[in-house]
């Protein structure tokens, strides 16, 4: 008996899980063999630069070649590890997009000289740990994984923004990052014991059907005490994920950080990190949401037509999925706007760049409500909006912070005004930072509106009072944010430079020929958006089989 | 390869590359502008050369995919009695290139569409813009080097600026290319994208003296009179799109299925290709109330609404006023684009989009052709420059194309459309020739000019009878005008046979027939017959270089010979085989009964034949005569009868007063009402705007300084306070307020707990 099961499992381990996992392997193996390599004095002249790159490189065709993009749209869905992972379109295509920008972040480091032949190998080894960790974070499909994955993807990132040693500022980034996540952590874990207790499992499916049957009147039946209890619980996993997303009332965290780490970190923080807790929480929605999924492992119909039969008033009103999807909006909006308002008095880059972040998460939640309110099947096009949003969002943001953190290192400053007169002195670069900046307005021709677009085609097709009124609000932050981005280009294009003496491109060609790299996709994928929109909605489908 | 593939592929290099050399002559000349300050000459001599080269080489492949077309395609070769289609319906090739956008049914593409009119266009555009570009080498030679324009003053001095010989070709190229890009469109939404790019070329071109106030006016009004056509093509186009779901001509495979277009929507099969509107045009009121034509106003007002565009863009009646004006471009301009092809653009939409128009839309293109041709012909009369003759010509030209497409004359619209393009190509760059040598426009000015450039004398008067029709009508051989205008006279025949309360719609055509006669050979005598009017520009008028001539003789040729029947080329043979399928049969009028479009065959009878080619001939030939009586044997005093006639003659010399109309009815009020917009939006808006401005900025402040100094720092600065006890060495910015920071989250988490379940229990 004992046997049969250990036999099982080990099957089940060797032959489908582990073979599923090879990116994440071929991470910690890289990990591993950075630090071993610095024993031997050969290694030590390596840069750990090209360890890195190879292995993230090596994760990244895994990724592609073995069951990955091409084949999306008819991946099986399948529980990897007795149903602490699960690998579908949706973790491969967020896998994807992590280790696509893990790879040009680390030739982002490399062009700025961000870590030396001595010591880079902590630095590559705490970034490639962080992208583990977020792999695993797309992936989770267990509360237990959920909290150890944020939690693998968190501290490495704390050790990220205070990595410039002797800087005060970024020292004390660090210590903010790390306790006020640890804050947020503990609440994220007193929502899960509570989650986990009330509905007896933590596998996120069975969650899901649980909560289905608790509405029905052929269910066990949950009484409003327990009720309120699950909204508590929820709100509570919630606040966890929104600290990861920088969403109001728990952004505190984001400008310090952003301004006390480095450009490039920044970059880490705000793409990756984004990147990773909106698949989770694509993963939560949709595991909260009543939905069409074929993993539910009792009769859906069955339950959902007692479910319309008995209309119980206090029930209907209190569907968990409508009060999610509240909550969400309310973030959403909230988040947007502050965010937006806040950027206008910035005066350092970074500073703003961290409130454009928090008002971009805004907008990338706010499909996360629409999803949450029309639920079934019906969640595949928001779902989709906010992966094609996160997609195009890397390029825009990883621009930026590039640009930043080029300009940083020849102009030896990070605020806005000394970037006056840049026009004259690298015009190209200040092409690209307009193209950026007009693309996260959202303005056509750049790839930017058709992320913003889809977000909000979302949400005008769910309907009702709550959404359009998210949609108007978002449209009113667009032209807010129009203001505060255009002033970057107006300083760099039309202010005149106190010292006219620096007349030599401030970017070398390296730097520029990665900028175009960056910054071309925004183009491209205006004009071409089908390969990415496909993608986009072959990777929803598998969550709804 | 076969022919599907080929002659698309043929075609679509033909029509890229005049965009190539655009972009290069564009991108090239500004990067050494911005470098050097000024593009060396030559430098824009050879960026001509490439302009000259990319449409030479594009010329070339229209006429391979020509061949091509005629290699592999059954085609009736000329006149083939009563017979439609013998072998089936029209043969074309559609597909999409590129799809621009697809939102919801909405579904914007780049395509083609491409069947013998397709590539019979291609061959002629690509033809005269060549023959264009080459005599443009010659003629604009003047800007290769310093320019004195004498028509401008600076300061009491006449203006100087350097030549802008490459700009001119650099427009040149593009306006080819979109003027291509109309012709291969495979939908409307993209016919509608180059129909306002080759509205734009026309801008720049009209514009190219920018200098010279007259001519920046005459670009404002050809852009804004076009502006008022395209809104009654938006509206159609919407029409069409709310009906029928669709923007492509063809049907567009997609997979392997087939995506039906307009054309097979609205001419199906099983109606026999017949108009019947599709279920969309139908209103509920129609449905409800049993009409007897459903659907049927909606699609007449479509195309009357997709008709309203051609009328802007082919200058007719009353949207006309803009062609005379943008004579103020360089004449090889007005030779391509404002006679030969922009303009008949127009023309050729109508042709294009001609199953979707019913008869009663038709009855409205025919007496819009009608009255144009008429009030065109009747202005040429007075007019003393030559390019305005030339203008008015063209104007009452297309009106003739327009009428003939109106009465169901599809291949003789067409036909004509072909035919005019070369002669009057020929005739403009003529004109240019002229003014190339005497430094006027002004006729009265000219005179005696045959002896000094006997080419350009002679090639006009080609042209001259080319476009009178000039031919034997009892042996059947003529100039190309012949066998076009008495193709359009005998369907106007053929109509008025059927229709006698339409009777004007033969009257207007024979009448402007003895008309352009006159006009025609009123310009002719006075610039090249008689003695010199002015002694010091005669003497030093002399013939033009080769570079301009060659081009006259190949126009030439062309002008007299592109009617005829040769061998396998015979362009209305093809034109026929092009004919949309289902409108060969004519058709009856449903909202007026009385109404009926005859079929183009019917008019081939030898007894309408006759009668009009003897009206064709008798009127070309009264025209001819007058003209001859007044100005060449000078036997009447033409300023006598000028003062006999006085109110006709002033209404004709001030155009009829069109220009004086709009002017009060439409431009003195709008700017009455924009000074009027202006004032509110300089007083009130602008205020309320600057308030709210200084409300936002002072939110702002608000959430920056006092939310993030006050609130935050302040509440820090406080919280430090109580919980140190006041212990200043001890206030550590980072632990007060990171304990702040997390006070926040459990104060977030229950501000959005309470918010949430109070909306959640409120409801």
């Amino acid at each position: 008996m004992l046997t049969s099961i250990i036999d099982h499992l080990l099957a089940d381990t060797t032959r489908i899980s582990l073979p599923l996992f090879y990116p994440e392997l071929v991470l910690c193996a890289t990990i591993v063999l950075m630090l071993l390599v610095k024993i031997f004095p050969a290694g030590e002249k390596l840069h750990s630069f090209w360890l890195a790159l190879a292995g993230s490189l090596l994760a990244l065709g895994l990724c592609l070649w073995r069951p990955g993009l091409s084949q999306l749209a008819t991946l099986e869905r399948q529980e990897l590890f007795t149903g602490m992972l699960v690998f579908d379109g949706l973790g491969v295509f967020l896998r994807t997009l992590l280790l696509a920008f893990l790879v040009l972040f680390l030739v982002l480091t490399k062009l700025t000289h961000l870590a030396d032949r001595e010591d880079g190998q902590d630095f590559f080894s705490l970034v490639l740990g962080a992208t583990l960790g977020m792999c695993l974070m797309v992936s989770a499909n267990h509360l237990m994984t959920v909290f150890l994955a944020i939690e693998m993807a968190s501290v490495p990132s704390y050790v990220l923004a205070g990595l410039v040693k002797g800087r005060r500022r970024a020292s004390e980034a660090a210590l903010k990052y790390a306790v006020y996540g640890a804050g947020a952590a503990g609440v994220m874990l007193y929502g899960i014991s509570l989650l986990a207790g009330l509905l007896g499992t933590a596998h996120l499916p069975t969650i899901g059907d649980r909560l289905i049957a608790g509405q029905g009147a052929a269910g066990p039946g949950l009484d409003s005490g327990v009720l309120v209890a699950l909204a508590l619980a929820a709100i509570m996993v919630l606040v966890g994920l929104a600290f990861k997303l920088s969403a109001v009332p728990f952004h505190f965290w984001a400008p310090d950080v952003f301004e006390g780490a480095t450009a490039e970190v920044g970059a880490f923080l705000s793409v990756a990190s984004k990147a990773a807790a909106l698949g989770l929480l694509i993963r939560l929605v949709a595991a909260a949401v009543p939905n069409d999924a074929p993993t539910h492992l009792i009769a859906v119909d069955s339950v959902r037509a007692q479910l319309v039969a008995s209309s119980s008033v206090e029930l209907s009103t209190f569907a968990p999925h409508k009060f999610l999807s509240i909550a969400l909006a309310v973030i959403a909006a909230v988040t947007c706007t502050f965010g937006n308002i806040a950027a206008y008095v910035q005066t350092n880059i970074k500073r703003m760049l961290a409130y454009s972040t928090i008002a971009h998460a805004g907008y990338l939640i706010m499909p996360a409500a629409a999803a949450a309110q029309v639920g079934g099947a019906g969640m595949r096009d928001p779902f989709a909006a906010i992966l094609i949003y996160a997609a195009i969002y890397l390029f825009m943001n990883l621009t930026a912070f590039a640009i930043v953190a080029f300009l940083r290192n020849s102009l030896g400053s990070e605020e806005i005004a000394d970037y006056a007169g840049l026009w004259r002195r690298s015009p190209w670069v200040v092409v690209a930072m307009v193209v950026t900046l007009f693309s996260l307005v959202g303005i056509p021709p750049l790839a930017g509106f058709n992320a913003k677009f889809v977000a909000l085609y979302a949400l005008v097709a769910a309907g009702g009072p709550w959404m359009i009124a998210l949609v108007v609000v978002a449209c009113i932050n667009t032209v807010i944010s129009l203001v505060y981005y255009l002033r970057v280009a107006k300083v760099m294009i039309i202010d005149t430079p106190t010292d006219e003496a620096e007349t030599s491109p401030a970017v070398s060609t390296a730097a520029a020929s990665y900028l175009l790299v960056t910054t071309l996709p925004m183009i491209i994928l205006f004009l071409f958006p089908q390969r990415l929109f496909a993608l986009a909605q072959a990777a929803t489908a598998s969550l709804f089989g | 390869m076969s022919s599907a593939s080929i002659i698309p592929n043929l075609l679509t290099l033909a029509w890229l590359l005049p965009l190539v050399a655009f972009a290069v002559i564009c991108l090239g000349c500004s990067m050494v502008q911005r470098r050097q300050g000024q593009v060396p000459y030559e430098l824009q001599r050879r960026a001509g050369l490439l302009s000259v080269g990319a449409i030479g080489a594009a010329t070339l492949l229209s006429f391979i995919a020509l061949f091509v077309w005629l290699g592999t395609h059954e085609w009736t070769g000329g006149a083939h009695g009563g017979e439609l289609h013998p072998n089936g319906p029209p043969r074309y090739y559609a597909d999409d290139w590129y799809s621009l956008v697809e939102i919801g049914s909405l579904k914007l593409t780049l395509g083609y569409y491409v069947d013998a009119l397709t590539v019979l266009m291609f061959a002629m555009v690509t033809f005269i813009a060549t023959c264009v570009h080459v005599y443009a080498l010659g003629y604009m030679h003047d800007e290769l080097h310093e320019v004195t324009d004498h028509e401008v003053n600076v300061r009491g001095r006449h203006l100087h600026r350097p030549g802008r010989f490459h700009r001119f070709f650099q427009y040149l190229s593009l306006f080819s290319f979109s003027m291509l890009g109309i012709v291969i469109a495979g939908n409307l939404a993209m016919v509608f994208m180059f129909w306002e790019l080759v509205g734009i070329c026309s801008y720049f071109l009209i514009g190219f003296y920018i200098e010279r106030h007259s001519a920046s006016t005459a670009a404002n009004k050809a852009f804004i009179v076009n502006r008022v056509g395209d809104f009654g093509m938006l509206i159609g186009m919407m029409a069409l799109w709310a009906s029928v779901g669709t923007f492509s001509f063809g049907d567009i495979p997609q997979g392997d299925k087939v995506q039906p277009g307009l054309f097979s929507q609205l001419r199906n099969e099983s109606n026999d290709f017949a108009l019947v509107p599709t279920v969309g045009f139908v209103s509920p009121q129609e449905e409800s109330a049993d009409a007897k034509y459903p659907g049927y106003w909606l699609l007449t007002i479509a195309g009357i609404g997709i008709f309203c565009g051609c009328v802007g863009k082919s200058a007719q009646f009353p949207l006309h006023v803009w062609l005379p004006d943008a004579m103020e471009g360089p004449t090889p301009v007005s030779a391509l684009v404002h006679s030969a092809t922009m303009v008949a653009a127009g023309v050729y939409l109508v042709g294009r989009f001609y199953p979707v128009f019913t008869p009663e839309a038709l009855l409205v293109i025919a007496y819009t052709g009608c009255i144009t041709l008429f009030i065109a012909a009747t202005i040429a009369l007075t007019a003393t420059d030559i390019k305005r003759v030339l203008a008015y010509s063209t104007v009452s030209q297309l009106g003739y194309m327009m009428l003939a497409l109106g009465i169901g004359g599809w291949v003789a619209g067409m036909f004509h459309l072909m035919t005019h393009a070369f002669f009057k190509s020929l005739l403009f760059l003529c004109s240019g020739s002229v003014i190339h040598a005497v430094h006027t426009n002004e006729l009265p000015l000219m005179g005696g000019l045959r002896k000094k450039m006997p080419i350009t004398a002679y090639t006009m008067l080609v042209g001259c009878l080319a476009i009178i029709g000039a031919g034997l009508p009892i042996a059947g051989i003529g100039l190309s005008g012949y066998y076009s205008k008495d193709a359009i006279i005998e369907q106007a025949l053929s109509f008025a046979k059927l229709n006698g309360p339409h009777r004007v719609l033969l009257l207007a055509p024979v009448l402007g027939a003895v008309l352009t006669a006159f006009y025609m050979f009123r310009m002719w005598y006075l610039a090249f017959v008689g003695p010199p009017r002015d002694k010091h520009r005669y003497d030093h008028a002399h013939e033009s270089p080769r570079v301009m001539t060659v081009p006259l003789l190949v126009l030439a040729f062309m002008a007299i010979a592109a009617g005829w029947n040769v061998g396998p080329l015979c362009i209305t043979g093809l034109l026929e085989s092009a004919q949309p399928i289902g409108t060969a049969v004519g058709a009856k009028g449903s909202l007026a009964a009385a109404l009926t479009i005859p079929a183009e065959s019917l008019s081939h009878a030898p007894a309408i034949k006759q009668q009009a080619g003897l009206w064709a001939f008798g009127a070309a030939a009264l025209g001819v005569l007058l003209a001859t009586v007044f100005y060449c044997w000078k036997v009447m005093n033409s300023s006598e009868v000028a003062s006999t006639f006085r109110p006709i003659h002033r209404l004709l010399l001030s155009k009829w007063w069109f220009d004086e109309l709009y002017d009060w009815v439409f431009v003195k009020p709008t700017l009455a009402i924009g000074l009027g917009i202006a004032w509110v939006d300089r007083r009130m808006i602008d205020g309320l705007i600057h308030f709210l401005a200084r409300c936002a900025k002072w939110g702002a402040g608000i959430v920056g300084s006092i939310f993030d100094v006050r609130v935050i720092d302040g509440a820090v600065d406080g919280l430090a306070a109580l919980t140190w006890g006041g212990a200043g060495e001890l206030r550590k910015i980072q632990t007060g307020r990171l304990r702040q920071y997390v006070m926040f989250i459990v104060l977030g988490f229950l501000a959005l707990t309470f918010a949430a379940l109070g909306v959640a229990f409120a409801r």
